[in-house]
């Protein structure tokens, strides 16, 4: 027994050592299965206020960039409501009787604008937290797009809060198509540059011109169809490889990204159970 | 007691710097300086390392509950903390009984230097391997490890050399 004791104390220090980098690495490890805990993330209401205090410095350093852009979001939307409204007097008197309006099922959709109170670019995987949660409407996998193209989706929510993970985050992917030839493939970050991305699954067919957009493909109940998501800057493809390598520049500058919005698609679970019930039977 | 107040002064200014002001530094886009290491590195010397350790760990899991990274922190944070007084018995000789601060003065430039270098790049290559947790994309990590320990390394050399003391 005295052994017992000089032993625990002789090897006290190392120990605890141990017992510490096991608790770390047991944090980590637990991270990475449930991925985000709410729990002691940035959803947690405490450190996200204090950043929602820190970023409201922050954000009066952006307001110029971001009322640019908001600005010419609305002159882009006015000039579409002009639009639409010039076609819609011109059907109505037939539409009267014969015709009945209804919107496409896939095209049913409304964003609910957020804001971004912490984020990142220069891990391998970054995360977005936004302020806005499950009062608000926000639901898990939602997709997130700003003004300029695509985001990323919602992978937790809480009360308040939400944390998104975007392209820059080598766990996602994102399903886009060239606007031009319609043929689709996976998007996924290289890990490196936050301004890069990469598409691997073209086949060595197809036809492309650098700087041709990408935009989503729709084939996902995420992302409507036609969101930009990048153009492509660079391409190689290797004489034995049946794919292209190519290096796609992304829409979105994730550094200055301050306001963004979500998607609610409203037909989104009856998607779902359909598909899922087709695939069970 | 005053050196006490000074530790405990400087590990809530350096969360707070660390927390606020350079998790939004990304310089080039992926070199990000974890400056943070400092208190750990300028402990007193003789301090009991069971409280090395966990001073350490508190440390590194203030800074995860921060950044979202929960865990990664706190495992390097700890692994310096421990390896902290056999990097100071390599480079040093230290009389027991002694209990000096790390820095130029009482190291010499030059141990003090290498002191700094092996704790900073060992620090950072733990966090960035633990933070891919494979070894797929070794020669990347490796080479963010280098390029951002120069830069918290050029920082925390900076920062020394302006108190002088």
């Amino acid at each position: 027994m005295r052994n017992l004791f000089n032993f625990l104390i002789q090897y006290s220090v190392l120990i605890l050592f141990l017992i510490l980098e096991l608790i770390s690495i047991g944090l980590i490890v637990k991270n990475q299965e449930y991925q985000k805990s709410v729990f002691l993330s940035s959803s947690n209401s405490t450190v996200a206020s204090m950043y929602e205090m820190s970023n409201s410095v922050v954000e009066f350093f952006k307001l110029k960039a971001s009322n640019e852009t908001l600005s010419d979001e609305n002159t882009a939307l006015k000039n579409e409501i002009i639009q639409l409204r010039n076609r819609l007097e011109t059907i109505k008197p037939i539409s009267k009787d014969s015709i009945r309006f209804r919107i496409p099922p896939e095209m049913e959709y409304k964003f609910i604008s957020a804001k971004v109170i912490n984020s990142s670019t220069n891990k391998l995987q970054n995360y977005i937290t936004l302020n806005k949660g499950i009062r608000d409407g926000i639901k898990v996998d939602m997709g997130v797009v700003s003004d300029l193209g695509v985001v990323g989706i919602v992978k937790t929510v809480s009360d308040k809060f939400a944390v998104v993970i975007p392209i820059l985050n080598d766990k996602i992917r994102i399903n886009c198509k060239f606007t031009k030839s319609n043929y689709s493939g996976p998007l996924q970050w290289t890990g490196f540059n936050y301004q890069f991305a990469s598409l691997n699954d073209i086949a060595r067919h197809v036809k492309f011109a650098l700087g041709d957009s990408l935009v989503t493909s729709g084939f996902t109940n995420t992302f409507p169809e036609g969101i930009p998501v990048g153009t492509i800057d660079n391409f190689n493809i290797k004489e034995s490889d049946p794919y292209y390598s190519i290096r796609v520049k992304l829409a979105v500058d994730f550094r200055t990204l301050s306001h963004v919005k979500v998607i609610d698609y409203k037909n989104y679970r009856e998607q779902r159970y359909l598909e899922q019930v087709a695939t069970e039977k | 007691m005053l050196t006490v107040i000074q530790n405990i002064i400087l590990f809530i200014v350096l969360i707070l710097a660390q927390v606020l002001v350079l998790n939004n530094i990304q310089f080039l886009g992926f070199i990000n300086p974890y400056i943070y290491v400092l208190f750990i590195i300028s402990l007193p010397v003789s301090l009991p390392r069971w409280l090395t350790l966990i001073l350490a760990f508190a440390m590194g899991i203030l800074i995860d509950v921060f950044s979202n990274t929960l865990g990664m922190h706190a495992a390097a944070a700890v692994l310096i903390a421990y390896a902290r007084s056999f990097i100071i018995k390599l480079f040093t000789s230290i009389d027991e009984g002694n209990n000096p601060t790390p820095s130029f003065h009482t190291f010499g430039v030059g141990a003090y230097i290498k002191y700094i270098f092996v704790m900073v790049f060992l620090h950072h290559a733990t966090l960035f391997y633990l933070e891919a947790f494979s070894f797929s994309h070794f020669w990347l990590i490796l080479f963010k490890t280098l390029l951002s320990s120069t830069i918290t390394i050029l920082i925390i050399l900076g920062l020394k050399s302006m108190s002088r003391r």
